[in-house]
């Protein structure tokens, strides 16, 4: 169980992610205000959004493969099954709130009951 | 009424007429929203109940209300969940968001020529307040006369802030009367990046640039360990969408319906 991080570092989270999140909305504005950006720039633009994400999903499951791959986690079953019913409901059902609130949900019972 | 009408409308007919436009955009602007009201005060409800949920470590609901104030980003909203329930260094905070949240770098450029007539102060805000949901209505319902339409991108910009607001700190505060154990709750954030990447994956061309980010995150994982692997990932990314990119335009050709 982690220890609360004290108000220093939960102002710093807010204010570094929300610096980068505007800087990335301003982006545009600061860069191409005077003119239209090259077609490398537009390409990347359309194709680095799933590429970031993929690796994200890698980066997340890696965090986990370290503490819980070993035999007495069952080689990760519970972030296995968790992650199958996430993919499951949102090819099925197309609601991202249901799918993340079902695969939470789903995780948490299984990390407190069942796969501990 | 009908006479204060008539009174301003004979000596400046033009103002007149455009103080009665005045309040259209906005009236637009509210209905427009509606369907936004109804999504960002469900997802905002959830991600606020996952940040505060109670267990070994318990935060205030006002957070909810901060966090949401100050990113007005959905997907960032979950990922808040893991960063409060355990400890993150804040350059991997600052390399997340930048990941997660890159596609913004590109909404603004179909409103560079709508916001550029507005005050430096307002522009600030709409380029702060700019959501999915916001940028979508916002390139959909175009005005001719740039005063209503800056009006419009204005007032849906705040209600949207708005309602995304009030959904995060309502959920905050459910979360924090909430007596159940948050051990688990992380797995908010990778089940975010699944749903994600399963839509994206809907669409076929997305699908190699999917494999690859996949595959670079893996080999830089193995090769530089957790601490570094997003950097070098990156720079793996970078290389392999520059190197392909013909082979990739010419299969988007090739599908346009994809």
């Amino acid at each position: 169980m982690t220890e609360f991080r004290g108000v220093g570092y939960l102002l710093a989270v807010t204010a570094v992610a929300g610096g980068v999140t505007f800087l990335l909305r301003a982006f545009p504005f600061l860069f191409f205000g005077n003119g239209k950006p090259s077609p490398w720039v537009l390409y990347l633009g359309r194709r680095l959004s799933p590429a970031a994400i993929a690796m994200l999903t890698v980066y997340c499951l890696a965090a986990y493969a370290r503490e819980r791959i070993p035999a007495e986690h069952c080689w990760g079953a519970a972030e296995i099954l968790a992650s199958c019913a996430v993919v499951g409901m949102q090819v099925w059902k197309r609601n991202p709130l249901l799918s993340i609130l079902a695969g939470t949900a789903l995780y948490m019972v299984l990390v407190q009951s069942v796969i501990r | 009424m009908d006479r204060k009408h008539d009174r301003e409308e004979s000596p400046r007919p033009e103002a007149a007429l455009r103080a009665d436009c005045g309040s259209a955009p906005a009236r637009r602007a509210a209905a427009d929203s509606i369907p936004v009201l109804m999504g960002y005060l469900s997802m905002g409800f959830a991600a606020g109940v996952l940040l505060t949920a109670h267990g070994g470590v318990s935060h205030p609901w006002f957070w909810g209300a901060l966090t949401s104030a100050v990113c007005i980003s959905g997907a960032l909203q979950f990922v808040f969940v893991g960063w409060f329930a355990a400890p993150t260094p804040l350059a991997t905070v600052a390399l997340l968001t930048l990941f997660l949240n890159i596609r913004y770098s590109m909404y603004g450029l179909s409103l560079i020529e709508r916001f550029r007539r507005t005050s430096r102060l307002r522009r600030l805000y709409l380029i702060w307040a700019l959501t999915d949901e916001t940028y979508a209505l916002e390139t959909a319902h175009p005005a001719e006369d740039p005063r209503e339409d800056l009006r419009y991108c204005f007032t849906l910009s705040a209600l949207n802030h708005l309602y995304w607001i009030v959904g995060v700190t309502a959920g905050a505060l459910a979360g924090a009367a909430l007596p159940f154990s948050h051990r688990g709750i992380d797995f908010a954030m990778l089940a975010l990046f699944l749903v994600i990447l399963t839509d994206q994956c809907r669409e076929r061309a997305n699908r190699i640039p999917a494999l690859i980010g996949g595959t670079a995150a893996l080999i830089a994982f193995a090769v530089a360990g957790p601490r570094w692997m997003l950097i070098v990932a990156m720079a793996l990314i970078l290389g392999a969408l520059l190197l392909l990119r013909r082979r990739l335009e010419r299969r988007d050709e090739k599908e346009p319906g994809a």
